[in-house]
């Protein structure tokens, strides 16, 4: 019992980080309807400039921000450079745009920072666990945890409460609307893409920080899809359940089903769980049920 | 379509013939010419380039009906290759199968496979359906053939054929050169299967529901029908590429098929040109050739940044993202379309008007 | 724009650079190193260190007087990459041996080796490799992964589970030692010695947990460590390679898995120190040779040689695979003086030249290595190290013929 109740703790809290990328993700969407396969490489690149600053010596929440101007920068440039142009195209040339960007990407990181493990040099979080009611806790998660939490409040007030989180809103609610209104819509899908390289560079960080970084970083990417999908595809507490979800699930069923397996449960479960969505409720949890059926 | 003057056709049989001019025939016959005497001259490497590029156009083959044809989009089809493989691999070690049956019975159980997982394209399309796909991928290759098949018989993770078990008829195929034969006589049978393919009632309505599927049913097309045909047919084109792959290194495992192959099939009928036959040739001579001759020409760029050959595996990765992204900016009709415009430019010249 | 893409791929084409032919007097070898894949890690000191070495062989006379010519490629831990570059060597380069490197690649390739008869010397030590019946041409370095893992169980039962007073109380209840093992299942690496454990850990009255399927490139292990925890394991084996080894220990470590730990050569080094800090301390593995910097013969050469041609590289960097690959090159070049001697540097007769291999040894605290027409182990001597303050020291040595010789010379075969 206390083993299931630790599984789920700790399943949570890695979920906590899945939830901040899969955020940026339903965030691209809503707003410019762009279904990003590269979320996970937008992780791995944020993660590895946070620690690139982390190693120039930078105390590690000035590294953080500078991360965060540095995914601002970089999510502007990529929605300038490449996306402008896709408004409108087909969705599998949109799709096949981030795929490119993708392999693209990936390299690139490859390129430049090679494929050891590398870790966060002095220890950020303190490595003694905690012990609470005879559950053992490592440190980095509950930070972790933390930290994603009060990213995810940032995230929510900003679109509920700032000028910017609200014409967004309205674009993604309903563009021509927002247009006439006077909302440039170009500077609302830079800033989409902005802001989910940042949620992406800080889960990139958070992951990096639990036990290193390696270009594996990336697959957690497409771990955003399924909760995505669980969550409705353009539901901002869809994305946030949903990267729950997977982590718990990922964690339940290694240890329970994984037992029945050869194994590999950890890495195929959530996907399977997704075609189980897929069939019986696409729409997700919260999305609109709109989608286009033949 | 071009055609010089003084060239009348006096049969409706002639007005179909995919040839339809000396020129064109002596230019195709040449062509044959080449690709079949090409091992006479060139030497091993460049007929294991031309292999890998011929199991490239095998697989994206299937990949562009299913997109280019049909609308159906698929990012697991590396997940039907590898059903096409394995089957054929477990049909020539286990069950002492000759090599031509177990090829078909691994053709026959890909198509299968992939008809399965084109089941739910009944109800979904676009994203949901990239979704399905990439599910198939990862429960076919990452779970079920990892963690299950490769298993089979006490072979740990992959099965490896012993040299002289691939015989066609009493010949071993394991060098390069008996699959380079086998793998072009695959390819141009292939081709001319689905160019013919394409122009019968089945390919019209494979076309018919790419372009608008609401509209095809209206016409009285059984979409669901006509799409699992797709599907399946597209299975068996990979069954052939997995098959294929075989004898070239005697040798299966699940890494050649992970989601990554996938999406680059895709990127080869992207780069090649979406909807075309001449593209999915060019994607793949393109992604295979180019390539390679990319190692070449960084060689001496690495004398000064030695970084470059050592991670020469990113820098193709990163070169092949790059060549998608731009060809869906600048040119997202693809190769196949700049060919027909050099054609074009060709055949008018030096009168273009 | 488009214009400019259509010149770039123009320019492409036109590049092409005929390789260069070499030189008749050269003796070609060919290295397949992962400088780029989840192996990378260790991959690329593996590398530097087979071009330090080779310097080395031909700075003091070469192969009788003849220079090594080494091509070396990345293959970036993918098996069919890996058969390419294979390919390249035979056809292309047309090189006398070949230095390998992962399971994975290595077994596969196996058959093709054979027929083709070039010589095979890798970084793989499956024990299926050693068995000449069925990999006649290939040849390892060093203990093969199976024994190591024997050893290294041997070595925790007898140092601790015996004499370690935090289970004096267990053995007096007679409770028997537990064990977990997390490696990764589809990797032919980390599974190819589970079997021998297993049948080691029956041989030594072992409880065996349920094996914990690990990613080589994991990072978050949590479910594995906490599934593990329910079996309340004393001991737990680790099979990959350092990045996975170092995140499952640290996990062990925040999760309070409460096991000793034993790691098998390929994850154990100081690249583990690095990465996983003080949830390293304790933790017992195995090692081919001494460790970087150790004294032992020839070890300043080593050194030296590490210093004048990869200055850019810090020597805190350098790890044991380094000395692993001046031992791997070493006894490539070795055998290659042996054949030139006998005036059959063909691949069958630098087989030939390895099977006259009688306690051969280049210093480097590598074991003496004795290879015969009919088993290609290089012996039953078996070091185990122990992480302390940081550094590796040495446990004890086991000699697993001398322990069990019935079954060495029998069933353990090729294991």
């Amino acid at each position: 019992m206390a083993i299931l109740l630790e599984l789920v703790l700790s399943g949570i809290m890695v979920g906590s980080i899945y939830a901040l990328v899969a955020l940026g993700w339903t965030l691209i969407y809503k707003c410019s309807g762009v279904l990003n396969l590269a979320m996970g490489e937008l992780t791995l690149i944020g993660a590895y400039v946070c620690l690139t600053y982390y190693q120039w010596g930078f105390p590690f929440p000035l590294a953080l921000v500078a991360t965060l101007v540095t995914g601002f920068i970089l999510g502007l440039a990529t929605e300038r450079l490449f996306l402008r142009r896709m408004i409108g195209e087909p969705i599998l040339a949109v799709i096949m745009i981030t795929v490119g960007l993708s392999f693209f990407f990936r390299a690139l990181v490859g390129f430049i920072w090679g494929t050891d493990t590398v870790v966060f040099t002095p220890p950020v979080f303190p490595r003694e666990p905690l012990r609470f009611f005879g559950m053992v806790f490592g440190q980095v998660y509950i930070w972790s945890f933390v930290a994603a939490i009060v990213l995810l409040v940032v995230f929510v007030w900003f679109f509920q409460q700032s000028r910017w989180g609200l014409s967004m809103q309205a674009t993604a609610d309903d563009e021509m609307a927002a247009l006439s209104l006077g909302v440039s819509a170009k500077r609302v899908y830079a800033l989409a893409w902005a802001i989910a390289f940042m949620a992406a560079g800080v889960g990139g960080t958070l992951l990096g920080n639990i036990n290193g970084l390696n270009i594996s970083v990336g697959y957690l990417g497409l771990l955003v899809l399924p909760a995505v999908v669980l969550g409705g595809l353009n539901s901002v507490p869809g994305a946030i359940v949903g990267g729950l979800v997977i982590g718990v699930l990922q964690n339940l069923s290694d240890a329970y089903v994984g037992k029945l397996t050869q194994g590999g449960v950890k890495e195929i479960a959530p996907f399977a769980f997704m075609v189980i969505i897929l069939l019986f409720r696409p729409y997700g949890l919260w999305g609109w049920v709109k989608i286009e059926r033949v | 379509m071009y055609l010089p003057s003084g060239v009348y056709h006096e049969t409706y049989a002639a007005t179909h013939a995919w040839w339809q001019t000396g020129f064109v025939r002596g230019k195709m016959a040449l062509l044959l010419l080449f690709v079949f005497t090409l091992p006479l001259y060139a030497n091993l490497y460049v007929v294991s380039v031309a292999n890998i590029t011929l199991y490239t156009i095998l697989g994206a083959l299937g990949v562009q009906l299913l997109i280019g044809y049909c609308g159906q989009i698929t990012f697991g089809h590396a997940a039907f290759i590898a059903v096409g493989a394995y089957t054929t691999a477990m049909g020539v070690l286990f069950w002492g199968l000759p090599y031509p049956v177990a090829a078909v019975l691994g053709c026959l159980l890909a198509g299968l496979w992939s008809v399965v997982f084109g089941l739910p394209s009944a109800r979904i399309k676009g994203f949901y359906q990239i979704m399905t796909t990439m599910a198939a991928q990862f429960i076919t290759v990452d779970f079920i053939i990892t963690h299950y098949v490769s298993r089979v018989g006490g072979r740990e993770h992959y099965f490896s054929l012993p040299p002289g078990t691939i015989t066609i008829a009493g010949w071993p195929v394991d060098s390069e050169i008996e699959v380079y034969y086998l793998a072009v006589i695959l390819t141009i049978l292939c081709l001319a299967g689905m160019a013919n393919l394409l122009r019968t009632r089945v390919g019209r309505a494979w076309i018919a529901i790419r372009d608008n599927d609401i509209a095809a049913e209206t016409m009285g097309l059984n979409v669901v029908y006509y799409k699992l045909l797709a599907f399946f047919a597209a299975g068996v084109l990979a069954g052939v590429a997995g098959a294929v792959w075989i004898p070239s290194l005697l040798f299966v495992s699940p890494e050649h098929f992970q989601l990554s192959w996938g999406l680059w099939l895709v990127g080869v009928i992207l780069i090649g040109g979406i909807g075309s036959l001449h593209g999915v040739v060019f994607g793949s001579i393109f992604v295979t050739g180019i390539l390679e001759l990319l190692k070449f020409a960084i060689i001496p760029l690495s004398e000064f940044y030695p970084a470059l050959s050592e991670r020469f595996l990113y820098v193709k990765e990163a070169a092949f993202g790059l060549a998608i992204v731009l060809f869906l900016l600048y040119e997202p009709r693809g190769l196949a379309y700049r060919w027909q415009q050099i054609k074009n430019y060709l055949n008018l010249w030096p009168f273009a008007y | 724009m488009r214009r400019l893409v259509l010149w770039m791929v123009a320019l492409a084409l036109a590049l092409p650079v005929v390789a260069g032919t070499g030189w008749a007097q050269d003796i070609k070898l060919g290295s397949l190193n992962d400088l780029t894949g989840p192996t990378s890690d260790v991959g690329k000191d593996i590398a530097l260190g087979i071009r330090e070495a080779v310097q080395y062989v031909n700075d003091t006379g070469g192969i009788n007087g003849k220079r090594i010519r080494l091509y070396l490629y990345d293959y970036g831990y993918r098996v069919p990459e890996a058969i390419t570059t294979y390919k390249r060597f035979r056809d292309f380069d047309k090189v006398a041996g070949v230095l390998g490197w992962g399971t994975g690649d290595t077994e596969a390739l196996s058959p093709t080796v054979g027929r083709d008869r070039i010589p095979y010397l890798s970084h793989s030590f499956a024990a299926k490799l050693t068995d000449p019946k069925t990999a006649p041409y290939n040849f390892v370095y060093g203990t093969d992964y199976s024994s190591n893992a024997r050893a290294a169980m041997t070595v925790w039962f007898d140092e601790v589970w015996m004499k370690d007073p935090r289970f004096r109380e267990a053995r007096s209840k007679g409770e028997k030692p537990r064990v977990v093992m997390f490696y990764g299942f589809p990797t032919p690496y980390a599974s190819a010695p589970i079997k021998a454990l297993k049948n080691h850990a029956e041989l030594l009255g072992f409880e065996v947990g349920p094996d914990q399927d690990v990613s080589l490139v994991a990072l978050d292990t949590k479910s594995q460590v906490l599934t593990a925890k329910g079996f309340r394991p004393h001991l737990a084996w680790h099979g990959n390679t350092t990045m996975s080894v170092a995140a499952t220990i640290k996990d062990a470590q925040a999760l309070g898995l409460g096991a000793d730990h034993i790691v098998n050569n390929w994850g154990f080094d100081e690249g583990l120190v690095r990465l996983a800090g003080p949830a390293a301390e304790g933790v017992m593995g195995l090692a081919v040779t001494a460790y970087y910097g150790d004294k032992v013969p020839l070890m300043d050469k080593v050194v030296e040689y590490a210093k004048k041609l990869n200055p850019g590289v810090a020597q805190e960097a350098r790890l044991i695979r380094t000395v692993q690959s001046w031992a791997q090159v070493l006894m490539m070049a070795e055998g290659m003086r042996r054949a030139d001697k006998a005036g059959k540097l063909t691949g069958p007769g630098l087989k030939e030249a390895f099977e006259t291999l009688r306690g051969w040894t280049p210093g480097l605290g590598l074991p003496p290595v004795t290879l015969t027409a009919t088993d290609h182990r290089t012996g039953s001597v078996i070091p185990v190290y122990r992480i302390k303050g940081g550094k590796f020291e040495l446990v004890k040595q086991v000699d697993l013929k001398a322990r069990w010789a019935k079954e060495w010379d029998g069933e353990w075969f090729g294991y």
